[in-house]
């Protein structure tokens, strides 16, 4: 399960989470993040167990994408109560978004 | 939806042509993406003298061998540039602007001819650095940009981006006329360097620089890790093993584009072995099914 976050409830979903949180940032009018929300997806469905999933609208969410300077879509990154882990722009492939996120389990 | 293709060929040289008439002969569902031409550098060559087989032969006359051999055996070229391959896990996506094609394994024979990057360009990748002024551009409203434009695609993806940014800076690297919007400003000296701390902060030209909260790439011929996101590159070229196999699974190199020597007979060896890899690859995916 992929969860919707936004500057709203940004602290309560992704800072303040048990597990670590990867982090799909994306537009609708963004071609190569529509490629890569089914990989999301897939990865999602696989490693749900131990990983939290998020996706956050940068329209939608213009404090958190200035926060943690979104310059690109799409991007990744990795959670770890506030701090970020991994940062990764632009689409990647399933195994490599899999080994970057079990680096950090 | 689209047919799914077993092989995908990127690049119409003669690594490209090799993995193609291999494949065919395998019995492969194909489509190879390239030129009519073939390749411009074999054109250009004077005189062919190590190619086994075909001595003393002019590059043209050995184009034209080529171009023979696919169309005897039923070879088509798709006259379509790719823009993007991405790795969707059991298959390939490739984009031509907004259509896409699908192939279970892909062999990228491009060659090597993509422009060196800037310096600083691959260091603010995503943090002011773009490569889509599209897909971005949302993301600069109210902020300056600067373009740099290789060809007459970029005009547009520069007249899109004024419509939001605040400011936007047109750095052409061809000659022509460019119909630009009114607001975009036009800066006639050579980009040397993108310079800034976690983010970009400027561009630094021949002549002069220019503050800017991003920097648009907009080339022609894309280095294969922008064509491939996720592939490995060692020492400026794709990083292969002896089947031609990339990090990635079902994705495979030959010819320049993995290394030197950069010679017809080492690309068209290296196509064939990837061919034959990328057979085995998709008929062992057929076996799990």
């Amino acid at each position: 399960m992929i969860k919707e976050v936004n500057d709203i409830n940004f602290n309560e979903e992704i800072a303040n989470s048990d597990n670590i949180v990867v982090v799909d940032f994306w537009a609708p009018w963004c071609g190569p993040c529509k490629m890569l929300s089914p990989v999301i997806e897939e990865l999602a469905n696989e490693m749900g167990k131990n990983v939290k999933f998020a996706k956050i609208n940068v329209d939608e969410s213009p404090i958190i994408a200035s926060t943690y300077k979104i310059s690109s879509i799409p991007t990744v990154m990795v959670f770890n109560k506030d701090s970020v882990k991994e940062t990764l722009v632009g689409f990647r492939p399933k195994a490599e978004l899999k080994k970057v996120i079990e680096k950090n389990l | 939806m689209n047919a799914r293709y077993d092989i995908a060929i990127i690049g119409t040289g003669p690594a490209g042509l090799e993995a193609a008439i291999n494949a065919k002969i395998r019995n492969k569902n194909i489509i190879i993406f390239g030129s009519e031409d073939l390749s411009s550098k074999i054109s250009k060559a004077a005189k062919v003298n190590n190619f086994l087989g075909l001595y003393n032969i002019t590059g043209i006359q050995l184009k034209n061998s080529f171009a023979e051999h696919i169309a005897a055996m039923g070879i088509g070229i798709v006259n379509e540039k790719i823009n993007n391959v991405y790795a969707m896990g059991d298959y390939f996506a490739l984009m031509v602007n907004e259509k896409s094609y699908e192939a279970k394994a892909i062999i990228l024979a491009t060659g090597i001819e993509y422009t060196k990057p800037l310096i600083g360009e691959e260091e603010f990748l995503g943090k002011g650095v773009g490569y889509c002024a599209t897909c971005d551009a949302p993301l600069y409203k109210g902020k300056t940009v600067v373009i740099v434009g290789y060809n007459k695609k970029s005009v547009e993806e520069t007249n899109y981006v004024s419509e939001l940014s605040e400011k936007t800076y047109f750095i052409p690297m061809y000659k022509g006329e460019y119909n630009l919007n009114q607001n975009v400003e036009i800066v006639n000296h050579k980009p040397l360097k993108i310079v800034g701390n976690d983010v970009v902060t400027k561009i630094i030209l021949d002549q002069g620089e220019i503050v800017t909260d991003g920097v648009f790439m907009l080339r022609d011929s894309v280095s294969p890790s922008q064509l491939v996101p996720g592939i490995e590159i060692e020492n400026g070229h794709i990083k292969v093993n002896r089947d031609m196999k990339t990090n990635i699974e079902g994705c495979y190199a030959a010819g320049d584009c993995t290394g030197t020597p950069y010679q017809y007979m080492k690309s068209a060896g290296e196509g064939l072995v990837a061919a034959l890899s990328a057979v085995s690859y998709v008929d062992k995916l057929h076996d799990n099914k």
